[in-house]
């Protein structure tokens, strides 16, 4: 048999729409719901919400081996532990670090996606699965997401991870609030969306998971435009940092005695 | 003038066949590979949170580039009135086409969701140089491929326009490419406004690298005959383009090097193992070195088989640019807390090591052998080699 050029040409162009087409049908089809978008995408305009970090406070207890907000996490957000810690999904880590002119002085950091105004995942993401709430909570929409791990190049604070594997089969207990991420997408901290969401539907104030565990109140979270909160009053009390704030990425997460 | 005609290739000999079946079985290996990914998820890759990036990455941009190389050479007799270049201009398009197919394909089963990719035409993110990516490889596939059909169908203003076209394009592509890695300034080792030039030079490089040998190999396995002052004509580009590669290489290390914080990362990836290896060795040493040498050395620069060796030392050394471009970047875990003294950060290290596991060798060898595959295929439907005349055939 002999194909000429029209007609090869012909038949690789009905390959592909017929490729094409079936990718959209299933795009379409997947309206599962567990996976499907966080169902309040804009969140609330004019809230920002925020977290404040003592790291002295941190310390005192994780020296001690306290991993209670790591613990709650991974609880709360149906986060497993893999086999190979290079692949575990990590929402929240403690880091153990010291500093460069007193190294006597050892402090342990808590590390979670810092939610920036200006966030690179979000720039760089080609799907816009990466998005910015209206009260400043950056999300990953997973039945939008591909996959292409470029938000976890740009991020300038490893918060990102790939979920190596599917989540919900490791698992014994799954927490049926939160949204269900399949293997191959990218996850991180959402600062507990669907606590928020839920607390500010009932007027009370939101308290993340990792918040809510902690023995020493060293996490504090709230609304960072709203001049009252708590957090916005320890901000102006005391001397803060943001991590790498050079970059201009605008963190909402502040760090408190982290010297 | 006399009109240059082109023809198909008979295709008929054991060999022909024999290669083709060999090809076939490592695109049904890397087909094997994307579904065992795709199914187990990417647990079975090498890559890790700390480098989600990895071969399949680093051959993505060597294809792209050496696809714009290709599609750059095959123009040249386009844009510069360079009669004798259109011999291979077909062949350089028709090979530049399925480089661009390739890096596609590779992205696509790289991808975590590859049932998702369609969102990237459906939600198109315009701050993303990724999203402009995908909107430009597309489009320079249309284009090479009307540039073809316009060669074929012998639309000699057409071809000529869309030369120009196609060459302005080239450069868009891998510009933007470039880009994807360059516009990344939360690594000191990926941000930088040199990696969208320094990505054309080593696109044009990679791209005559592979069509010389290519260039021989079919032309000579053809029977036809291959003009010596072609090939060196491409070869000197080829000189160029190493010299001006190494130039590159040394003002941006130097640039960077300066700073006093970026000294460990740069030591890291130049006098490290195994990325100073890499660098030193596999990438200076072999990929340009010794091939700049072969070009330069009269007796070795008029025989067309020390300027194969050559040429194909540079595609070797143009893929491990590519490499200690990306694994390094992504190996010297960010700094996230300045002034502090990092005791651990489990699983983030300084110097995190990579290696791909099997699914993405299979993927990336399959991806390559499919690119072959195609290569001959496409010499047995289409007019893509120069009519043999009848007296210069000669029995062996």
């Amino acid at each position: 048999m002999k194909i000429n050029r029209r007609e090869f040409l012909k038949i690789t162009g009905a390959a592909t729409l017929v490729l094409a087409t079936d990718s959209i049908a299933d795009v379409l089809s997947n309206s599962d719901f567990i996976e499907a978008l966080p169902a309040e995408k804009g969140g609330i305009e004019g809230k920002r919400w925020g977290m404040l970090v003592d790291v002295e406070k941190c310390t005192k207890a994780a020296s001690q081996g306290c991993r209670k907000c790591v613990e709650a996490c991974r609880k709360e957000n149906n986060i497993p532990v893999l086999d190979d810690p290079r692949r575990t999904p990590e929402w929240i880590k403690i880091v153990k670090v010291k500093n460069e002119f007193d190294d006597s002085k050892e402090l342990y950091v808590p590390l979670l996606c810092n939610h920036c105004e200006h966030a690179p995942c979000v720039q760089v993401c080609p799907t816009q699965a990466s998005f910015r709430r209206k009260d400043g909570i950056v999300l990953i929409d997973s039945h939008r997401c591909i996959g292409c791990r470029y938000c976890m190049v740009a991020c300038p604070y490893n918060a990102r991870n790939w979920n190596f594997k599917d989540s919900l089969e490791m698992l014994k207990e799954i927490n049926p609030e939160v949204p269900r991420r399949s293997h191959g997408v990218v996850e991180k901290c959402t600062f507990c969306f669907h606590r928020v969401d839920k607390a500010v539907e009932e007027g009370k104030n939101p308290v993340p998971a990792c918040v809510e565990a902690c023995p020493e109140k060293a996490l504090v979270f709230g609304d960072l435009n709203d001049p009252n909160s708590e957090i916005s009053k320890m901000i102006k009390e005391s001397r803060v940092y943001r991590l790498r704030e050079y970059l201009g990425t605008e963190p909402s997460v502040y760090y408190k005695n982290l010297r | 003038m006399v009109e240059l005609e082109f023809e198909k290739i008979k295709g008929e000999s054991k060999e022909f066949f024999a290669t083709a079946f060999g090809l076939l079985i490592l695109v049904l290996w890397g087909l094997y590979g994307f579904l065992y990914t795709y199914t187990k998820g990417p647990w079975v890759t090498g890559m890790t949170n700390q480098i989600p990036w990895g071969l399949p990455q680093v051959t993505i941009v060597y294809l792209i580039g050496a696809s714009a190389g290709s599609l750059i050479i095959s123009a040249l007799g386009g844009v510069f009135d360079k009669e004798e270049y259109k011999v291979f201009s077909r062949l350089a398009a028709y090979l530049a086409a399925l480089m661009i197919i390739g890096a596609l394909l590779v992205i696509f089963v790289d991808l975590g969701k590859p049932e998702h990719a369609f969102n990237l035409f459906f939600h198109f993110n315009f701050r993303s140089i990724f999203a402009w990516n995908a909107f430009l490889y597309s489009s320079y596939l249309l284009i090479i491929v009307v540039y073809l059909i316009a060669q074929f169908e012998r639309k000699e203003t057409l071809v000529k326009v869309l030369a120009f076209l196609a060459v302005a394009w080239a450069v868009l592509v891998h510009s933007g490419t470039g880009g994807i890695v360059g516009f990344i300034y939360s690594m000191e080792l990926w941000h930088s406004p040199l990696t969208p030039p320094l990505f054309i030079i080593s696109a044009i490089a990679s791209g005559i690298g592979i069509m010389i040998p290519l260039l021989v190999i079919t032309f000579k396995y053809t029977n036809r005959e291959l003009d010596i002052n072609l090939v060196k004509g491409l070869a000197k580009i080829m000189g160029a383009m190493i010299i001006t590669l190494l130039y590159c290489f040394t003002v941006e290390h130097l640039t960077r090097g300066y700073v006093p914080g970026n000294s460990e990362a740069l030591h890291m990836t130049l006098f490290e193992a195994p990325f100073g290896t890499v660098f030193w060795f596999i990438q200076i040493f072999v990929g340009m070195i010794i091939p700049l040498a072969l070009l330069i050395y009269p007796k070795t620069f008029n025989s067309v088989k020390w300027i194969c060796v050559a040429s194909i030392l540079l595609a070797i050394g143009v893929f491990a640019e590519r490499y200690t471009l990306i694994v390094p970047g992504l190996s010297y875990s960010k700094e996230i807390l300045p002034g502090m003294v990092v005791e651990s950060v489990p699983p983030f290290v300084k110097g995190a090591s990579y290696v791909p596991g099997w699914t993405e060798v299979a993927m990336v060898v399959g991806v390559f052998a499919l690119i072959f595959l195609l290569f001959m295929v496409g010499l047995k439907i289409f007019d893509l080699l120069p009519k043999i005349e009848e007296v210069e055939e000669v029995a062996e």
